[in-house]
C-alpha cells in the first residue's frame, strides 16, 4: 500500500501523525460536548477521531513505514502494531462508554477528551526513542487514567480507588525517574540508541543495576507486576467497567511497551559485551514473571467480586507476558506480541460483558451470574469464550498465544534450547489453575439456578464491541497467522 | 484415492455440529438425523479409507501414510501443522468410533424423543463430540491431537452437565450433574497440565510436535533418553486424567449423570478411549524405557483391581457399568504396559523374541480397546433401554424385567458374558491374550515379579468382573418384580432395540478377529538402536492363537474362576439361596464401608483440591487484601465524603500498599544481589 497521502499531508511529522490526530480529537472535544446535549453525539465524534487515526496508522503499517522525527519519535512495524493495539483498546472504550450507567453524564465531554489523550500518551510511549518522550508518554496516560478512574456516578469506591491509584502512581513515578536519572548518569544521554552505544562499550555498572531496579519497579506498576499489583484489583473494580477495560487492556500493556522498548534494546546491545550482566537481570524478570502469574491465578481463586477476578486474571496475564523478557528472544518477542493481542480481545470482552450486564442491573458478584445461560443467551455464551480463551482452551485465541509464548520458553528461533523450560512449566501449570476459578463462572452461568428468570437486553454498542471481541477471539485462535506476521515483523524491527 | 479424504471423517460431524447448532430445531427430531447422517457419513468414509489403507501396498512399506497443510507459522520459529496421520492404529480408532458412535446416536432418537428443544442441544454437542474424536484419532501432529482432545473435554463437561437445569429425576439430581461436569472437567485438566507439559517435552527434545519426526528412529535416539522418560511419564499423566486411571479414577463414576448416551459414548467410543490410544500411539517414545512401561502396567494393574472392587456393592446399574469400564481400561493399559516392557527390555538386549512378544502386548491391549467399544456400548444402550423403561437406575427397584424386556434381556446377557470373559465370547479372546502378556513378561527383566503379582491382581479382577456383571445382570432381569418394574410397559423402539442387537452380534463375534489375522493388520514401527522391529507388518499367527491360549493351564484357571463367579452371583441374586448380607456383616464390615465409600477417594480429593487449594488462595489473599490493605472493606462502605475518604486513604491502607511496594523494591535489590552471587556476572 502506498502512504503518500499521509507523507504528503503530514510530511515530517508523518511518524506522529496517527497521535497528532488522537490529540487533535482530545482537544476539540470539551467544545463538542457543548454543542450536543447527549452522550451518544460526543461519543461519535471520539470514535470519529479514533477511526482516523486508526485508518492514518492501518495505512502506514500496511505500507510498511518508518520514519522518525528528531530523534525523539520513530515510526516502525513495532510502534505501528502497537499503536494499533492501543487504538482497538480505545475504540472499544469509546463504543461502550456513552451507553454506560456508570459512566459520567455530566462531564461526558472531559471523559471523551482524557480517553482520547490518554490513547495518545500511549501511542507516544510507543513510537519513543527517547527516555524523555517515554517519560512523557506514560505520565501522559498516567494522568489522564487517574482522572478517568474517578469518573464515575454515585459510587465512593471510585474515588477511593482513584485516590489509591494516584499516590501508588506518584510513588512509581518517582522512582521510574530515579532510575532513569541514573540512567542518564551512566550513559550521559537519553537516547535509547546511545544508551546502547554507551552501555556495550561501558559494561555493567551498579549505577546501572540501581537504574533497573528502579525502572523495574516503577513501569511493574503499570504492568501491575507482582510486588507492585496491590492497586490493581482495587482500581478496576472502583472504576467504571469501561475505563477498567481501558485500564486493564491498554494501560497494562504501556508498561510492557516500555519494557520490551527500553529492556530489549540494550541487552541486545549489551549482549555483544561479555562483562554485560544480562543473565543475571534476565533471571530478575523470570521470577518476577513467575511470582506475578503465580499470585496472580492464586489469589483470584478466592475472589467474588468478578472485576477482582478479572484484575487478578489480569495480572497472571501480564505474568505470561514476562515471560518474553526473560528469554529475550526475537521469538519470544513475537510471542508476547501476539499474546498481548489476544488478551486485548479476551479480557476486553470479559470486562465488556461484565459492563454491559451492571447497565442491566446486575450486578458485580460471581453469584449474581446464576442462571446467566437462560437470561442473556448470548452474553453467556460470549462470556464462557472469553474466559475459556483466558484459560487457554483450544482452538480459541489464548490457546494459540500460549502455545507460540509458552514454546519460546523451551526454544529460540534457531532450533537452539533456552534454560527457561521451567518456567514454561510454570507457565502451563498457572493455565490450569486459572481454569479452576473461570470454570466457577461458567457453572454459575449455565448450572446454577438464578433468583429472576427475565431475559436481558443490553444497549447495542456493547453487543457490538462485544461481538467484536468474539468473532476477533475465535479468528486469532484458529488462523493466527493473520496477525502472527506483523507480530514478527514488528520482533525484528525493535531487535532491528 | 480415498485416503486423500480422510479431512472429511472429522469435518462432517463438525458440520452437522453447526447445522443442527443452527437449524436443529426446523428439522424432525431436534436434528436427529442430521447427525445420524453426519456420523454415518464418517463411518462410511472411514471404512472407504481403511480398506484403501489395508488393501494398497504401497501404505505398507513405512506403514502410515500422512499428509499435512501449514496451520501457522511463527517466522524464526517454529510451524505447526495440521493434517492426517494414517496408520493401522488410527483406522482402527476411527473405524469403532463412527461405527459405534452412529449406532448411539440413532438409538438416541428413540431415548432422548420426550426431551423436546432439548433436543438440539444434545444433538449439536454430540456431534462436536464425535468430531473431537474422530480428529484425534487422525490427527498429524500432537498439538492438532490436544485440540481435539481439548474440544472432546469441553463437550463431556457439557453433555455430562445436560441435566443441570432441569433433571427429570429433580433438583438434587441436578446438582449433582452439574457438580459432576466441573468435576470431570478440572480432573481431566489436572491431567491436560501434564499432557501439555509432556508436550512441551517433546517439543524442546525434538524441535518439532510433528508424529512424523517425532516417531522417526534416528531422532528418537538423538534426544536425550532422561527428557524422553520425562515426556513420556508427563504424557502418560494426561492420559490418566483423560481415562481416569488410578489415582484420578474418581470423576468417571461421577459422570454417570449425564444422559445413558453419552455414558455409552464417553466410555465405549469416545473420551477414555482417547488416553488408550495415546498411549499406543506413542507406544515408539514409551517403550524405549522399562521404567516408563512398568509405570503403564502398574498404573493399569492396579486401575483394573480398583475399580472392580468399587462395583461388587453398588447399587446402581449405571455406576456398575461405569467401575467396569475403569477396570477394563485398566486391563488395556496393563496389556499395553506388559508388552512395551517386553519390548523395551528386547530393544536393550537386542533380542527379537522379546520384541516379538511385546508386539503381542501391544495387539492385546489394542484388541480388547475395540471389544470392550462393543461391549460396553452395548451394555450401557441396554441400561439406557431398561432405565428408559422403568425410570430408575437403582437395581434393588428392578428385577423380574425378563418377561417384560426379551431384546434388551438378552443382548444385555450377550454383553455381560463378553465382558466378564466367557470362553468364544470376544471379551473372551482379548483378556486371555492380556493376562498371557502379562504372564509373559514377569519372566524377564529385574522387575518382572512385578508383573506376577499384577498378574494376580487381573486373575482376581477377572472373577470379580464376572460376579459383579452378573450380580447385576440377576438383579435387574431375574427374580421377583421390584418396586419399579411394575411401571414397565414393555420394550424399548425398535430405534433402541436395532442398535442392541447389532452391537451383540460384535461383542459375540469381534473377538475372532485375532485368528483371522487381526494382529496382521495392526502394525507400529518400534525401534531400537540396533534393530528397527515393525511390529505385526503382515505376519499373522492365525489359529496358533487357539494353541496359545488353550494350551496353557492358566486359561482353565480364569475360565474356572469366571464360571464360579457366575455360579456365585447367581446363588446369591437369582435363587437367594446365599444371603448376600452375610458376607458384609449387613452392610456394617469395613470392607463394606470402604466401597461404598469408594475407598474414600472423593474425600481425599476434597481435602487436597478443594479445601487445600481453596485454602492457599484464600490465605494469599488474606495477606494480600486483608493484612496489607486492612481496612479496604470498612473503608468503601464507610466512606462518603471526599475528605474523610482522603484522610482516611491517608492513615490506613494507602500506607501499607506504598509499604509494600518499597518492599518489593527492597526485596528486588535483594533478587538481584543474589542472582549475581550465585551466577557470577561480570561485576
Amino acid at each position: 500500500m502506498d502512504s503518500s497521502i499521509i507523507t504528503d499531508l503530514f510530511r515530517e511529522f508523518t511518524p506522529m501523525a496517527p497521535m497528532l490526530v488522537m490529540l487533535l480529537g482530545a482537544l476539540v472535544m470539551p467544545a463538542v460536548s457543548l454543542g450536543y446535549k447527549r452522550r451518544g453525539g460526543v461519543a461519535a465524534v471520539s470514535l470519529a477521531a479514533i477511526a482516523a487515526s486508526l485508518l492514518i496508522n492501518a495505512v502506514l503499517l500496511a505500507s510498511g513505514y518508518s520514519g522518525e522525527y528528531g530523534g525523539l519519535f520513530g515510526y516502525d512495524a513495532f510502534s505501528g502494531l502497537m499503536i494499533l493495539l492501543f487504538q482497538s483498546v480505545a475504540f472499544l472504550a469509546a463504543l461502550v462508554s456513552a451507553s454506560s450507567t456508570e459512566t459520567t453524564r455530566l462531564h461526558f465531554g472531559a471523559y471523551s477528551s482524557l480517553l482520547l489523550a490518554a490513547t495518545a500518551g500511549m501511542m507516544f510511549v510507543a513510537t519513543a526513542d527517547d527516555l524523555i518522550t517515554i517519560f512523557v508518554g506514560v505520565e501522559l496516560a498516567s494522568i489522564t487514567s487517574y482522572i478517568l478512574a474517578a469518573m464515575k456516578r454515585k459510587d465512593p469506591r471510585a474515588a477511593e480507588a482513584a485516590v489509591k491509584y494516584v499516590i501508588i502512581g506518584g510513588l512509581s513515578t518517582a522512582m521510574t525517574v530515579y532510575g532513569l536519572s541514573m540512567l542518564y548518569g551512566v550513559a550521559g544521554t537519553t537516547s535509547l540508541d546511545g544508551i546502547a552505544a554507551s552501555l556495550s562499550t561501558a559494561g555493567f555498572s551498579w549505577a546501572f543495576g540501581i537504574a533497573v531496579v528502579m525502572m523495574i519497579a516503577g513501569y511493574g506498576f503499570k504492568i501491575a507486576a507482582v510486588p507492585f499489583h496491590m492497586w490493581a484489583p482495587d482500581v478496576y473494580e472502583g472504576a467504571a467497567t469501561p475505563v477498567s477495560m481501558f485500564l486493564a487492556t491498554g494501560s497494562k500493556k504501556l508498561g510492557i511497551v516500555v519494557f520490551f522498548k527500553i529492556f530489549l534494546l540494550l541487552f541486545v546491545a549489551g549482549s555483544a559485551v561479555a562483562s554485560f550482566a544480562t543473565e543475571e537481570v534476565q533471571y530478575a524478570f523470570a521470577i518476577v514473571a513467575a511470582l506475578t502469574m503465580t499470585i496472580g491465578n492464586v489469589v483470584a481463586i478466592a475472589q467474588t467480586n468478578i472485576k477482582r477476578m478479572l484484575a487478578y486474571s489480569s495480572i497472571a496475564q501480564a505474568g505470561y507476558i514476562l515471560i518474553v523478557m526473560a528469554v529475550m528472544s526475537e521469538y519470544a518477542l513475537t510471542g508476547g506480541l501476539f499474546h498481548m493481542f489476544t488478551h486485548v480481545f479476551m479480557k476486553g470482552g470479559a470486562f465488556l460483558i461484565v459492563g454491559a450486564l451492571i447497565c442491566v442491573g446486575v450486578g458485580e458478584k460471581i453469584s449474581d451470574y446464576r442462571g446467566l445461560g437462560r437470561r442473556a443467551p448470548f452474553l453467556a455464551f460470549a462470556m464462557l469464550v472469553f474466559l475459556f480463551a483466558l484459560a487457554g482452551i483450544p482452538p480459541l485465541s489464548g490457546f494459540t498465544s500460549k502455545v507460540i509464548l509458552f514454546s519460546a520458553a523451551i526454544f529460540d528461533g534457531d532450533g537452539v534450547m533456552t534454560q527457561w523450560i521451567w518456567l514454561a512449566f510454570v507457565a502451563v501449570l498457572n493455565s490450569a489453575i486459572s481454569l479452576y476459578y473461570y470454570a466457577r463462572v461458567a457453572k454459575a452461568m449455565y448450572i446454577e439456578k438464578g433468583e429472576s428468570e427475565a431475559k436481558l437486553k443490553v444497549p447495542a454498542p456493547f453487543l457490538a464491541a462485544i461481538a467484536v471481541c468474539l468473532a476477533l477471539t475465535v479468528i486469532l485462535g484458529v488462523y493466527p497467522q493473520l496477525l502472527l506476521d506483523f507480530c514478527a515483523d514488528a520482533a525484528s524491527a525493535l531487535f532491528g | 484415492m480415498f485416503v486423500e479424504y480422510t479431512w472429511l471423517v472429522p469435518l462432517l460431524p463438525m458440520i452437522c455440529f453447526v447445522a443442527v447448532g443452527l437449524i436443529g430445531k426446523r428439522t424432525p427430531e431436534g436434528g436427529a438425523y442430521l447427525a445420524i447422517a453426519g456420523a454415518a457419513a464418517s463411518c462410511v468414509i472411514s471404512v472407504l479409507v481403511a480398506y484403501e489403507f489395508f488393501t494398497s501396498a504401497a501404505y505398507h512399506d513405512p506403514g502410515y501414510v500422512t499428509a499435512e497443510i501449514e496451520w501457522f507459522k511463527i517466522p524464526g520459529g517454529f510451524t505447526l501443522h495440521f493434517g492426517y496421520y494414517i496408520d493401522s492404529l488410527a483406522c482402527l480408532m476411527m473405524l469403532f468410533a463412527s461405527f459405534i458412535s452412529t449406532l448411539i446416536f440413532v438409538y438416541s432418537k428413540g431415548y432422548m424423543h420426550e426431551q423436546g428443544a432439548k433436543k438440539r442441544r444434545y444433538y449439536a454437542e454430540v456431534s462436536l463430540f464425535l468430531t473431537g474424536m474422530l480428529g484425534l484419532a487422525v490427527s498429524s501432529n500432537f498439538l492438532e491431537m490436544f485440540v481435539f482432545w481439548e474440544i472432546m473435554g469441553l463437550c463431556s463437561y457439557l453433555l455430562i452437565g445436560f441435566w443441570s437445569f432441569s433433571h427429570p429425576e429433580g433438583d438434587d439430581a441436578a446438582d449433582n450433574a452439574a457438580s459432576a461436569a466441573k468435576k470431570a472437567f478440572l480432573v481431566t485438566r489436572l491431567g491436560d497440565v501434564c499432557l501439555m507439559a509432556g508436550l512441551f517435552v517433546v517439543l524442546y527434545s525434538f524441535g518439532s510436535l510433528d508424529y512424523v519426526r517425532v516417531f522417526d528412529a534416528a531422532a528418537i535416539h538423538a534426544v536425550d533418553q532422561d527428557m524422553l522418560v520425562l515426556g513420556s511419564l508427563l504424557i502418560f499423566g494426561g492420559v490418566i486424567g483423560k481415562s481416569a486411571q488410578f489415582p484420578l479414577l474418581d470423576w468417571l463414576p461421577d459422570a454417570m449423570a449425564g444422559p445413558t448416551t453419552v455414558s455409552a459414548l464417553i466410555h465405549a467410543a469416545t473420551m477414555v478411549k482417547a488416553g488408550v490410544y495415546l498411549v499406543a500411539r506413542c507406544y515408539p517414545l514409551f517403550a524405549q524405557a522399562s521404567e516408563v512401561m512398568l509405570f503403564v502396567g502398574i498404573i493399569g494393574g492396579v486401575t483394573a483391581f480398583f475399580a472392580a472392587t468399587m462395583a461388587l456393592n453398588n447399587m446402581n446399574i449405571k455406576r456398575v457399568l461405569a467401575y467396569s469400564t475403569l477396570s477394563q481400561l485398566g486391563y488395556m493399559f496393563l496389556a499395553l504396559g506388559a508388552g512395551g516392557y517386553l519390548i523395551a527390555l528386547g530393544i536393550e538386549t537386542g533380542d527379537h523374541h522379546l520384541i516379538a512378544a511385546g508386539a503381542a502386548g501391544y495387539v492385546a491391549g489394542c484388541l480388547h480397546m475395540a471389544n470392550h467399544a462393543f461391549f460396553k456400548a452395548l451394555l450401557f444402550l441396554c441400561s439406557g433401554s431398561v432405565i428408559h423403561a422403568v425410570g430408575t437406575e437403582d437395581m434393588r427397584k428392578m428385577g423380574g424385567l425378563h418377561r417384560k424386556m426379551k431384546i434388551t434381556s438378552v443382548t444385555m446377557l450377550i454383553g455381560s458374558l463378553s465382558i466378564a470373559g466367557f470362553p468364544f465370547f470376544s471379551g473372551f479372546w482379548s483378556k486371555e491374550l492380556v493376562l498371557e502378556t502379562v504372564m509373559h513378561a514377569s519372566d524377564y527383566g529385574a522387575e518382572g515379579y512385578l508383573f506376577t503379582i499384577l498378574w494376580l491382581l487381573a486373575v482376581v479382577t477377572a472373577f470379580m468382573t464376572a460376579f459383579y456383571m452378573f450380580r447385576m445382570w440377576f438383579m435387574t432381569f431375574s427374580g421377583k418384580p421390584g418396586h419399579a418394574s411394575e411401571h414397565c410397559h414393555g420394550e424399548s423402539p425398535a430405534s433402541m432395540t436395532a442398535p442392541l442387537a447389532i452391537l451383540s452380534a460384535f461383542a459375540i463375534g469381534f473377538g475372532f478377529t485375532i485368528l483371522f489375522g487381526f494382529d496382521a493388520l495392526l502394525s507400529i514401527g518400534v525401534e531400537g538402536p540396533h534393530h528397527q522391529f515393525t511390529v505385526g507388518a503382515g505376519e499373522a499367527k492365525g489359529f496358533e492363537y487357539l494353541s496359545d491360549i488353550f494350551g496353557s493351564a492358566y486359561t482353565y484357571l480364569t475360565i474356572a474362576l469366571v464360571l464360579g463367579a457366575i455360579g456365585i452371583a447367581h446363588l446369591m441374586y437369582n435363587k437367594r439361596s446365599v444371603d448376600a448380607g452375610r458376607f458384609n456383616g449387613g452392610g456394617e464390615s469395613f470392607v463394606y464401608k470402604a466401597l461404598t465409600k469408594r475407598w474414600w477417594f472423593p474425600q481425599l480429593y476434597d481435602q487436597i483440591s478443594w479445601k487445600l487449594g481453596y485454602g492457599v488462595a484464600r490465605g494469599v489473599d488474606f495477606i494480600d487484601r486483608q493484612v496489607v490493605d486492612g481496612t479496604v472493606n470498612g473503608l468503601s462502605n464507610a466512606v462518603a465524603g471526599g475528605g474523610e475518604l482522603i484522610g482516611k486513604a491517608q492513615t490506613g491502607d494507602v500506607r501499607s500498599y506504598t509499604w509494600a511496594v518499597v518492599a518489593g523494591v527492597v526485596l528486588l535489590f535483594a533478587l538481584m544481589l543474589a542472582l549475581f552471587y550465585f551466577i557470577g556476572g561480570g561485576i
